[in-house]
């Protein structure tokens, strides 16, 4: 048997992180099902009360604005980030692809706070856009941006722009280029060699892509709370709203726990059915 | 997986003495204040700490976090507190209160609180610090004509559509505000629901902080705003054009108050900061630096700090300028009122 003597040093520090998230997601279940008391810190006793009310029409339209928040967040950033990042694997000019990178990886450096400030200057009516459209006479009176799902959806591709471009050069990257290059001797054109080589192979980095955008936008706080003005509500916000305004932490905890399963199943159910594409990918 | 469950004990162990270690510094005397971080920390270093120390040789440091981190971290550090001295507001402090968190007051170990209003006596656990006003600020220039708030009705005129923002995190003081234009009161608020929501079109967006209060003014997102007297001010000298009003009802009176922490080992020194923070001059150094008002009845202040909407120096002016709601139904009702503005007023 191979001896593996460092084995329970590098084991131990990500156990112990384990044990403290058991212990915190324990923690926030049992909150889940406890009474509120109005006035105290205190909880009640055992009840499910928390999540009969999740049926009420405001926390199920949270949810469905939620998932269709990360949807179009998740599509526009891989729309976007897909030539960025297929330029950055195909380009042979070293200070291209040191362009790119940068210039795709610098928002990763920025906090969430301060590239939402960014972008509430931006999108404002009396922001930069605004400004621009006003004055190109695009438009009479500013376009309101801010407080809006568009606005919201703007920062959060910004956010999630960095790694959706690692992931997609990533999968791009493993691509043999043999592939394309019996496709062109076969006389496929470009656009073909890309459709039915380039696209397929490169499903895996989409498909991870996607999942990792999708459930870092279901987490964002900052930019749907800052951004959304309290006029975009998504489980993020109201946790927050129903905890640390309401005082309400076993309705806040049940939110939590059904927003988590909720994530989850998504993200399962995106991964199914990307499976076809993927095992097409393998096969190609 | 002996030897992995060996090396695992040895990081915990090694994990808990580097966390939980006694430090060197904790052997000279201090006291610890709970307190808002930024410049609410800044006031109580610059008027009531500095005095404190150089009256005492001891100490001051801070907890800083927000109102509901610090009330968690304390009820988790409940009976070994990690401060002597808690800031909160008035209805958050009933909750430490009723969570036996804040040790009684003995106000006869405070002299100073002789002279405190009565608007500032919360409660046997906790006194006011500083009060301030939540309000009708807004920037004259966007105003649209006709519209004035000689009354909190003001804010309900049609040509106020999608111009107007208060705080998503506390809706009380609209409620308060509803209810009291329906001829009812915070305890009867649900009469004022119909007043609400015909409020509704007017709203633009909420607000989160003071920080997402002052970018909207600033940007002219939402030129008319339910706001913080403190916050307005704070714009106002940053270069915002915001006009304060006191409507005829009265503004919502808040009040940012102090306790002794339970556990507390240093009482003594505790009450002796608490003295200093309602000494005359101290609460008049508050209301030049951040414009708050004076708690107490004796406090001096200049004549042009004494002079803002918001800043209440004779009890003509506590009676008849504020609008109060009663902090502990306040601290019990916040939930259900959070709950009804979220499901009716936010909600698209």
């Amino acid at each position: 048997m191979t001896k593996r003597p460092f084995l329970g040093w590098f084991v131990s520090p990500a156990g112990l992180v384990a044990l403290g998230l058991t212990a915190a997601m324990a923690a926030v279940f049992q909150f889940s099902m406890r009474a509120y008391i109005p006035g105290s810190l205190e909880v009640g006793g055992f009840t499910l009360q928390n999540f009969a009310a999740l049926v009420r029409p405001l926390y199920a339209l949270a949810f469905w604005n939620t998932i269709l928040l990360c949807f179009e967040t998740a599509a526009f950033t891989l729309i976007l980030a897909y030539p960025l990042a297929y330029a950055l694997v195909r380009t042979r000019s070293s200070a291209v692809r040191s362009f790119i990178l940068i210039a795709a990886v610098t928002p990763l450096f920025l906090g969430e706070v301060v590239r939402t400030y960014s972008w509430m200057i931006v999108l404002g009516n009396n922001g930069f856009l605004n400004t621009l459209l006003v004055k190109l006479g695009l438009v009479a009176r500013p376009v309101q941006m801010m407080f809006t799902s568009g606005g919201v959806i703007a920062a959060l591709v910004h956010v999630t722009m960095p790694i959706m471009v690692i992931m997609l050069a990533a999968g791009l990257s493993h691509i043999d280029r043999n592939c394309e290059k019996a496709a062109e001797s076969l006389g496929a054109g470009p656009v073909r060699v890309f459709l039915t080589i380039t696209l397929p192979l490169s499903m895996p980095g989409i498909v991870a892509g996607f999942s990792t955008a999708f459930a870092w936008t279901f987490s964002a706080f900052a930019t749907p709370q800052l951004i959304g003005g309290g006029r975009v509500s998504t489980v993020s916000t109201l946790i927050y709203q129903l905890g640390f305004s309401s005082f309400n932490f076993p309705f806040a905890a049940s939110l939590s726990i059904v927003g988590l399963a909720l994530s989850l199943a998504v993200i399962a159910l995106l991964k199914q059915a990307t499976r076809p594409l993927e095992r097409l990918a393998s096969a190609t | 997986m002996k030897r992995v469950l060996k090396h695992f004990m040895m990081v915990l162990s090694s994990v808990l003495v580097v966390g939980g270690g006694p430090s060197a510094a904790s052997a000279e005397e201090k006291l610890v204040v709970s307190t808002w971080g930024g410049s609410f920390r800044d006031l109580i270093d610059e008027s009531i700490a500095k005095k404190f120390t150089a009256e005492t040789g001891v100490k001051v440091e801070y907890v800083t976090g927000g109102t509901m981190d610090r009330l968690n971290q304390a009820k988790l550090a409940a009976g070994k507190p990690e401060s002597d001295i808690t800031f909160t507001t008035a209805h958050v402090g009933w909750l430490y209160a009723n969570d036996n968190l804040f040790e009684k007051l003995d106000l006869s170990k405070i002299p100073n609180a002789a002279h405190l209003v009565e608007q500032a006596k919360i409660s046997p656990y906790h006194i006011g610090a500083w009060a301030y006003v939540y309000t009708i600020g807004y920037l004259p220039d966007q105003l649209p004509k006709g519209v004035s708030f000689d009354s909190w009705e003001g804010l309900w005129n049609p040509a106020l559509k999608g111009m107007i923002s208060s705080p998503d995190f506390d809706p009380s003081h609209v409620i308060a505000v509803a209810a009291k234009l329906s001829g009812a009161d915070a305890a009867h608020w649900e009469a004022g629901k119909d007043k609400l929501k015909a409020l509704k079109p007017n709203y633009k967006a909420f607000y989160t902080n003071d920080a997402n209060s002052q970018q909207m003014f600033a940007t002219g997102e939402t030129p008319v705003q339910v706001v913080l007297s403190m916050n307005a001010y704070y714009m106002r000298d940053q270069g915002v054009p915001i006009k304060l009003v006191i409507p005829k009802e009265g503004a919502v009176l808040g009040v940012d108050t102090m306790g002794i922490t339970k556990g507390t080992t240093k009482a003594d020194l505790a009450y002796k900061f608490l003295n200093i923070a309602l000494d005359p001059a101290v609460q008049a150094q508050i209301a030049d630096l951040k414009k708050g008002s004076p708690v107490v009845d004796n406090a001096k202040l200049l004549p042009e700090v004494a002079a803002l909407p918001g800043v209440f120096t004779t009890p003509d002016q506590w009676a008849h300028q504020t609008l109060i709601i009663d902090h502990k139904l306040r601290a019990e009702k916040t939930a259900e009122w959070r709950k009804w503005f979220a499901e009716n007023m936010m909600a698209p």
